[in-house]
Order: C-alpha cells, then structure tokens, then sequence
C-alpha cells in the first residue's frame, strides 16, 4: 500500500514535471519546425528567462508567474534580432535547409551559448540563486502535491494549448504552418518567407524565455549561468521524443522524460542518477525505431 | 559472360502508398530497357528497389541467377549495377575528374591504384564530352553537364548494368540531341545493359531497342518502341482517353 | 613506403613534424611553467585533431566528443591508480577504451545524420555523466584521485608522440584511397554508397580512430592533472572547446586544428591571468566562433588558402 501511494505520487510528480519540461522544449520545438534550425543556444535562453524572473522577483518582488509578460515580451524581441542575426543569411532564398547551412547554424549557435553563459558568469557570478516561493501544498488522498509546481503545470499546458490554436486556427499561425511545409508553395500563395520565419523564431524564443521563468519554481537555489548545459539537452530529448514541429508532441516527450526521472528511479532502486541516463537515452532507441517522433 | 538483371513480381509499398505493384522486366548486358510511364507511375522507385536505395517489399531482384534484393547500395555496385540521380548529386567540393575517379576506385571494378583512377576518369570524361570540364570544381557546373558527370560516374563505375533516372531532362532540343548521339555511341563502345527511365518520349524511343511501360505501378505494355507507341493503353495513360484515336 | 614517397609529403606535414621535433628536441631545456603550458596545448591539439577526423572530414558535427576524452582518463586512473600500471600503459589503456566505445557509440549513432547525430552524442556524454556518477569502481561520484608524482618530461613526450602520430595518421586516410571515401561521404553520402562506397564502414573505422585518439588525450590528461573526476571530465565546455579549436582553425584540414588550438588555448591562458579578464576568455572565443561560422567558413587554414593563392599548394 505505501508502495503504490509512493508510485502515485512519484507518477503525479513526474506529470508535474514533465509539465514544464515540455513547456522550455516548446519554444525549440517551433523554431526548429518552422525555421527548421537547431538552437543549441536553446538552454541559455532558458536561463535568460530564470534570471528574469529572479530579477524581477528581487527588485520587484514578483513570483515567477508574474514574470511571464516581461519574459514573454523580452524572448519576443531577442527572437527577432536572433532571426536576422543567425538564420536569415542560412534561410534566405531557400527551399529548405542543407547539410552545409545546417552546419553553420550549428556551430554558429554554439558560439552563442559560450558568448551568453561566459557573459552571464561574469555579471552574476557562477553561483546559483533562487527565487523564494512556496505557495504550500495540496493533499489528494495519498498524494502531495507543491501547488506552485501545479500552477506551473496548468500554465505550461495552456501556453502549449494556446500555440496550437494559434498556429491551426489564426491566419499567421496557418501561414507559419504552411511555410514550415512547404516554401515555395507558401510563396506561390502571397507568404512572405521572411516575415513568417522571423515571427515564428520570436514567439519560440517568447515561450523558451516564459519556459525558464516557469522552470524557478522546481529550482529553489537551482538558477545559474551553466544551466542551460542540462535544460538544452533536456529540451533536445523532448523534441526528437515527440517529433520536430508537432505542438503536442512537446507535451508527450516532456511527460515522457518527467514521468521516466521521477518513477524510473522506483524501479532502479531508488537511484536519481540512473534514472536520469535512462531518461536522455530513451532517444537513441527512438531515434532509431521512430525517426518522426513518437506521435504520427 | 553477358549479365543479365532480372526483376519479377516486385512491390514496394510507403505505409498504404503502394509505389510498385509486381513488376517484372529483365535487362541484358548490351541492350537498353526504356522505362516510362506518366509521372508518379514508379519509375524512379523501381530504379532505387533495384540499386539497393530501398529495399522492396516483396518480390525478386536478382543478377545472373544470383538474388540482390535487400543488399545494401554500395554492395549492388560492386556487383555491376550502378545508378544515376535524378536531381544529379556531384561531390560539389571536388574536380569532375575526382568525382568519375571515385567511383572507378569504389565501384565495380575496384581500381586501389589512384594515379590509375584518375586515368580512367579522364578517358571516362572525354567519352561523354566533358574534357574541358576535367579539372573544375564540379560545383561550377550547369544542370546539363552535372547531368553528364552523374553519367560519367556510373560509367567510371565500370558496372555493366546501368539505371539511369532522366538523364536526358530539362535539355533544348539541340542538347537533347547531342545527349542522345554520345549516349548511343558511348553505348556502342563500352557495350553497357541499361534501364533508362525517362520522360522525355523522343530520347526514350531513339535510344531504347525494348521499352515498358508502367502506370500505377503496374506494367501497362511492353513491347518495340514503334508497338509502345501505338498501344491505345499506353496513349490513354499518357494523354488520356480522348488522345486514344489522335496519336502523334 | 619508399624515400621518394616519404620525402613527396608535402609541405605542411614536414612543416608540423618539424615543429613537433624541435620542441621535442628542446623540451629538457624548456623551464617548468612553459613545458606545463606547453603540455596543455599538445593535449588540446591532439583532442582537436580528434574532433576533426569526425567532423572535419566526414562531416558529422558531434557535441559529445568529451566522452571519450573522459573515459580515457578514468581508464588511465583507474589503470594507474587500482591496477598499479605505468601511466603510459595507463594512456594505451585509454586509448583502447576511447575506441572500443567509439566503436559502441558509432555502431548506433552514426545512423544519424546532421543534427540528430549531433544531439544523439550529446545526449550520451550527458547521460554518460549520470552513469559514471554511479559506478563504484570508478569513485561513486567522487573521482579518483591519483599520486600526483608526474614527471612532466614523461607526460610532454607521451603527448607528443600521440599527436605526431594522429598528425600522420590524419595525413595517411585523406590522401590514400580512404580519403576520396571520406571526402566523397562529406559531398553527399547518399551519392557515396550508390557509387560503391561503403559508407557506413568508413564513417565507424573514422570515428573509431578519433575516439582512439581522443581517448589517448584524455588519459594524458588525467595523468597530467593526477586524476579524473566527473563533473570536470565530463563537461561539455571539453567538447566545445574542441569544437571551437577546429571552427577557427579550419575544419577537415590538416594543419587547421593546430592553428587553432593555438589561436584558442593560448589567448584562453593570458586571459586567465588577468583578474579583470579572467571568465572572459569564452565569450571572446564564442563571439569569433559566430563570426568565423556566420563569415569566414573554412576558418584560418581555409581562408589563407582562398585570398593567398600561393598557399593553396602549401597548406592543406
């Protein structure tokens, strides 16, 4: 009985969890199926967006929820300048991307993730930082659950929820779609390539930046300048589990990851660190067995 | 020993899709096969089932007897069979003659010697006209010569059955014919077996003694090139059934 | 191979084994300070040209390149420290392992391609980590910490010799036959196989020696350091590093990563030394990363070779 109450509430957890995991993956998710790059700047973004949520939580006073605006608007016009910055040379004119560009933005955005995290060393210091915020618990039945990481979990949900209406049911959101598809087609039709692929970077950087603001909650000390080195790998796993641009499949691999950490160390005898291996390894077997993602 | 490559009852279905439905033909050292049929019948599929690209579903591939299906690309060609591209995939970042001398080093005949390699890839290129072009970067190209190195490097292969996907497409009429006179007489010299799938009607009949005809995946009509032509099945599937009674 | 054959080398590769002889040959005078950095930058070269097999030549971007190179000194350390063998059986030792995973890894993940295949390496250094952190042979989270007796002299030959060979043997596979297998595979590597290159086997038998090598590199550096431990060892900022060495260098060539790790480790070090400038050394190392990647594709070696046509006969 205590075994399965200990099962439950790991599994609930681990839903929590898988929550926002899949909501820091989303903004990658969407530039890497509209734009069709791999950011591997991707975790330094959500750090950008802890540490505003940090500051703004310092200076203000405000809980990681309230940042979600001043991220939101901050990860918006980062995302813009990023476009024109790393992908708008590789993109222009194209059809789709090559081996060759994809290599330049590879390589490119590693640059970027040294720039932003040795920059942020050296302004904040190494050392990790929190934001204190612990609106208590909620009790169901044998199960415990931290309401912050419960808001968190709702938030995410909807944030993903709402980037799917927005890309299937808006007339920006349908042409993004249709550009990720199938550019010159997109072009026949009156798309400018550059204008969706630029709005379709910033709001993924608007989400990542949200997503790193929302992940505080689960990290009471846990904010630093490296931390971007776990949450892009995280992120990677996530998108390749549910399959580059579809919007819920950041919701299945996050839930996957999260539910595999928190109850896989169940079964591997209690050990956090296995469970985390298994965790980033689950990839290779998908990878090789479903190229395309979990879901179809 | 004239090699023969057979191919019967073969099918080769994308999840529901089914590309290829029991396709048979054979091909004989020396003869060129014409494969054609309206677009999205599954020509170039075939081509890529036999050169190991995909591996078919079901059915029989075989070489003199020997079956072939399901091996691996690389294994096909050094068996004999070597296949062109569609969109030509030169390696951009070498010379046309390095481009040939690659596949004279990797493909059916094995040449280890590389000085060796590198002569054959010059004779190779002067058969298809492409000399003067020896020691550019292939990527300073234009469509219609990359289109003649992806020839010139199934040659320098030294396969003696070859797959050649539209080699003759998107040429002037004046291009086209110059392709199709080096394409006979390089035929004439090195004595090839080839399948040639191609869209362009003319090229097909001139260059091909035996020519087969698919649609939906299955084979329509089989026969001469003059036969080919005046099948009515063939002119429905083509220009549709109102062209039946006014062929060209 | 005959005299003729070996004299016909070209200028760049007499101009590295030069080098690398005159340094052995001063090494006994260098002082204490120098041959430490000195050491450090052959360790860094010999990983970078590690990296460059892989992803130079063949193409194959990875970012866990680190995992061989943290493998090879736990192996060292472990050899030494457990085993009692001599720290140059210690690095052999990590070689071995560096290709036995290599092949392991490269079995699997050689599949992918373009990012996938530069996630999947990433995704296994990481979870890697995770491993190590668990095995009780290997410290149990903590590391093994070795004797820290070293004989630099012994540490600077062992590394020498390592990247003189991996030099000669990045010479060796891209001009044989192999190579126009290498070079054809990063053109177009579905044109490879249906031209008879079996690519599958060439990209395993590259990334085996690259692991070789990285392996190697990693027990020296374990030794030189007198340990391995896993938060150190396993640190992405290894893999990148590394990247970043060849970027700038020039990537797929033969005196690229050398130019690079020199243009890196060097500037890294000064850096180092200046309180004010100190953490800073990455950022300016990221900064000329995007650039080189946004604009001067082909890094220094590529550059020099593009504006200075009396280079292109020269360097490669």
């Amino acid at each position: 009985m205590a075994d399965a109450a200990l099962f439950l509430s790991d599994l609930a957890l681990g839903v929590l969890l898988g929550c926002v995991f899949a909501v820091i993956a989303h903004g990658l998710n969407l530039i890497w199926g509209v734009a069709k790059v791999v950011n591997v700047a991707h975790g330094e973004f959500i750090m950008l967006g802890a540490y505003g949520a940090y500051f703004l939580n310092l200076w203000f006073g405000f809980n990681p929820l309230l940042s979600i605006p001043f991220d939101a608007a901050i990860g918006l016009g980062v995302g813009v300048l990023f476009y024109f910055g790393f992908l708008h040379r590789e993109l222009r004119g194209k059809e789709s991307m090559d081996l060759q560009s994809e290599m330049v933005t590879l390589v490119s955005t590693f640059g970027l993730s040294l720039v932003l995290i040795n920059t942020a060393q050296k302004l904040w210091t190494p050392d990790n930082v929190g934001i204190p915020w612990s609106p208590g618990y909620v009790v169901f039945g044998p199960v415990q659950l931290p309401l912050g990481g419960l808001y968190v979990a709702i938030v995410s949900v909807s944030i993903i929820a709402l980037s799917h209406v927005f890309l299937s049911k808006t007339y920006l959101g349908n042409a993004i779609r249709a550009h990720s598809q199938d550019i010159p087609a997109a072009q026949l039709v009156g798309i400018n390539p550059t204008i969706t692929a630029s709005i379709g970077t910033a709001v993924g950087f608007g989400i990542t930046m949200v997503g790193g603001a929302l992940l505080t909650v689960w990290l009471p000390t846990g904010i630093f300048p490296a931390m971007g080195n776990l949450y892009a790998p995280i992120s990677f796993v996530i998108v390749v589990l549910g399959g580059p641009g579809k919007m819920w499949g950041s919701l299945v691999g996050g839930l996957t990851l999260g539910v595999i950490i928190n109850v896989g160390q169940l079964f591997l005898g209690n050990n956090l660190s296995l469970a985390e291996a298994a965790a980033f390894l689950i990839l290779i077997p998908v990878l090789l067995l479903r190229p395309e993602g979990i879901l179809r | 020993m004239t090699r023969v490559l057979e191919v019967s009852q073969v099918h080769k279905y994308f999840g529901g899709v089914r590309a290829v439905q029991g396709v048979s033909l054979a091909v004989q050292e020396g003869n060129v096969i014409g494969l054609i049929g309206p677009n999205g019948s599954g020509k170039s599929t075939l081509l890529n089932l036999i050169a190991g690209v995909m591996k078919p579903t079901k059915g029989r591939i075989s070489l003199d007897g020997q079956r072939i299906d399901g091996w691996p690309a690389h294994r096909i060609v050094e068996q004999g069979i070597a296949k062109t591209h569609q969109i030509p995939k030169p390696f951009l970042a070498m010379t046309c003659r390095e481009n040939v001398a690659v596949a004279a080093m990797f493909g059916s005949n094995k040449q280890k010697d590389q000085s060796e390699a590198l002569e054959t890839a010059g004779r190779v290129l002067t058969l298809v006209g492409l000399e003067g072009k020896a020691d550019s970067i292939s990527s300073n190209l234009t469509v219609q010569e990359r289109k003649r190195l992806e020839f010139a490097r199934v040659l320098g292969t030294g396969a003696r059955i070859l797959l050649l996907d539209e080699i003759f497409a998107g040429l002037s009429p004046e291009e086209l014919r110059d392709a199709i006179g080096m394409f006979t007489q390089v035929q004439k010299e090195v004595g090839f077996g080839a399948l040639v799938v191609e869209h362009v009607m003319r090229a097909v009949l001139t260059v091909s003694g035996h020519v087969v005809v698919i649609e939906e995946g299955t084979k329509i009509a089989d026969g001469s090139p003059r036969e080919v032509v005046e099948n009515p099945a063939v002119i429905e599937a083509y220009l549709g059934a109102e062209a039946v009674h006014a062929p060209t | 191979m005959n005299l003729r054959s070996i004299l016909s080398v070209g200028p760049t590769l007499w101009g590295i084994g030069i080098f690398l002889v005159i340094l052995g040959g001063s090494a006994p005078w260098i002082p204490g300070f120098l041959l430490t950095l000195v050491t450090g930058l052959l360790i860094w070269a010999t990983l970078a040209y590690s990296l460059n097999l892989i992803t130079g030549l063949v193409g194959y971007v990875s970012f866990g390149h680190v995992v061989f190179m943290a493998f090879g000194g736990y192996a060292l350390a472990f050899g030494v420290g457990a085993l009692n063998l001599h720290p140059v059986v210690g690095v052999a030792l990590g070689a071995a392992v560096g290709l036995a995973l290599a092949l392991g890894i490269g079995l699997v993940t050689l599949r992918f391609r373009g990012v996938y295949f530069a996630i999947a390496t990433l995704v296994i250094a990481v979870a890697a980590l995770y491993i190590v952190l668990d095995i009780e042979e290997l410290g149990d989270g903590k590391g093994i910490i070795l004797n820290p007796a070293v004989e630099p002299l012994s540490v600077f030959y062992t590394i020498l010799v390592t990247l003189a060979i991996e030099v000669g043997v990045t010479y060796a596979i891209t001009h044989g036959r192999i190579g126009y297998g290498i070079r054809s595979i990063k053109g177009d590597e579905d044109a490879a196989n249906t031209l008879g290159i079996n690519a599958a086997r060439i990209k395993l038998f590259v990334y085996a020696l690259s692991g070789l090598f990285a392996g190697a590199a990693g027990g020296v550096y374990a030794w030189n350091v007198s340990g391995a431990f896993p938060y150190s060892s396993f640190s992405l900022t290894f893999s990148l590093q590394m990247l970043a060495m060849i970027v700038i260098g020039g990537m797929g060539t033969l005196l690229g990563p050398l130019i690079g790790t020199v243009a890196v480790y060097l500037p890294s070090q000064v850096f180092l030394t200046i309180p004010l400038l100190s953490g800073l050394q990455f950022t300016v190392i990221g900064l000329v990363v995007i650039i080189i990647a946004l604009f001067v594709p082909g890094g220094i070696v590529g550059t020099l070779r593009k504006y200075i046509p009396e280079f292109r006969g020269m360097l490669e």
